[in-house]
């Protein structure tokens, strides 16, 4: 996959290229430059033809929307990567801290229950016991 | 409301059961007023019991839900799942746990470390000339301006031919040009703008951008730079500096290979 995106590369960079020094040639024209200009305008349509083909070996990859919104704000669409990673990490930590905040509160909420209806607390604790998968009963405070 | 016949024994759609409720005289002398003031339209419908359904049975049960069941017929395992089975009032199975939850760190499970101490541990620059360095042009103004926008790319899908074909030798007659300059309106189209360096840098600018005439005044201040810039330290920076402007001018022989080499910059 690297492989074919720096082959896409590579030809982007030479189009590009090609229609700088195409720019260059038309910014102060001389007759002699007609024969360059014809050969730049050829290399040009071939690029195209390069780059068409790459485009049929790359049509699994998606791009989001909101890159392209980044760029044409001129802004480095790297940022978007960044803050895509910040928003994921920020989220993980805030649903983690969900999770702690329920465990604490189960845990406490057992051991009042367990001080008011001992029994009834027993009883849930066996029946809980037998059904809990041991990855659950871990990280419970049962 | 009247019949045209007027009897409404003939009409009645009720006339083959009129026999069966002629048992109670009250209910006659009722039927009797009742047709008086509505006219012999009809008579008056049977109770349920005179049509044979019986006693008054309650309405039969509504029929269970297809993904329900009842007490009788529910499969062992369901009794745990419904509400108010069990010990415990709406006491339910857990859900099963699964390896990846949110207590997890996700960047670690899906190995993304090294991209996250890439984009956030360092600074990550804002413009896309600092993503780009190679492109010429004015790439960092928004595409909004001169309507080169992606977006408007996407929305408006330009329409093709189909296939790339070579420009042939009649076709290239119509990109025969007129020879001079561009005007000036379209000359700074390829040019980029120039990048923001140090207060200490901005000297070899000058060499380059039209020099104002000099006073007698800026002389003098201009030698004492001058002096400062003998040191053997910013003369290897002026170099390098001068090798990179000198890469992108057009008359330098290996611009085509320099271009290529410095994809690697932007892997």
């Amino acid at each position: 996959m690297s492989g074919k995106l720096d082959h896409l590369e590579e030809h982007l960079e030479k189009f590009v290229e090609n229609i700088r020094q195409l720019s260059i040639i038309a910014s102060d024209f001389q007759p002699s430059s007609q024969a360059g200009l014809n050969q730049k305008l050829n290399l040009i349509v071939t690029g195209l033809q390069d780059i068409d083909k790459c485009r049929q070996q790359l049509h699994d990859i998606t791009v989001p929307l909101e890159v392209f919104e980044y760029i044409d704000q001129g802004r480095n669409p790297q940022l978007y990567t960044k803050e895509c990673l910040e928003r994921a990490l920020a989220k993980n930590e805030q649903v983690k801290g969900k999770m702690d905040t329920m465990k604490k509160f189960k845990g406490l909420l057992i051991q009042g229950l367990s001080e008011v209806f001992p029994e009834d607390v027993a009883k849930y604790r066996s029946i809980r016991g037998e059904d809990h998968p041991p990855s659950v009963t871990s990280s419970s405070n049962i | 409301m009247e019949e045209e016949d007027g009897t409404p024994e003939k009409d009645c759609p009720m006339k083959t059961t009129s026999a069966r409720h002629q048992d109670s005289a009250g209910a006659e002398g009722k039927m009797e007023n009742f047709t008086a003031l509505f006219g012999a339209q009809a008579d008056p419908p049977p109770p349920p019991t005179a049509l044979g359904f019986g006693p008054g049975k309650p309405p039969p049960p509504p029929p269970p839900p297809p993904g329900g069941a009842t007490a009788a017929t529910a499969p062992p395992g369901a009794d745990k799942s419904a509400a108010g089975c069990g010990p415990f009032y709406l006491m339910r199975e857990l859900p099963g746990s699964t390896e990846l939850t949110g207590s997890t760190n996700l960047i670690t499970h899906y190995n993304l470390e090294h991209a996250y101490n890439k984009f956030c541990g360092k600074k990550v620059k804002e413009k896309l000339s600092n993503f780009l360095p190679d492109l010429p042009g004015m790439i960092d103004l928004p595409g909004s301006h001169d309507n080169s926008s992606l977006r408007s790319l996407i929305e408006k899908p330009p329409i093709l031919g189909g296939s790339f074909n070579p420009i042939t030798g009649t076709m290239l007659a119509g990109f025969r040009l007129h020879t001079g300059p561009l005007p000036e309106q379209c000359r700074l189209m390829h040019i980029q703008p120039p990048k923001k360096k140090n207060k200490h840098k901005h000297k070899q600018s000058r060499t380059q951008d039209p020099v104002p005439p000099e006073t007698p005044s800026d002389s003098d201040h201009k030698k004492k730079k001058k002096k400062k810039e003998e040191d053997p330290e910013r003369k290897r920076k002026k170099k390098e500096k001068k090798k990179k402007k000198n890469r992108h001018s057009p008359d330098h022989p290996g611009m085509g290979s320099s271009q290529a080499s410095s994809s690697s910059s932007l892997r």
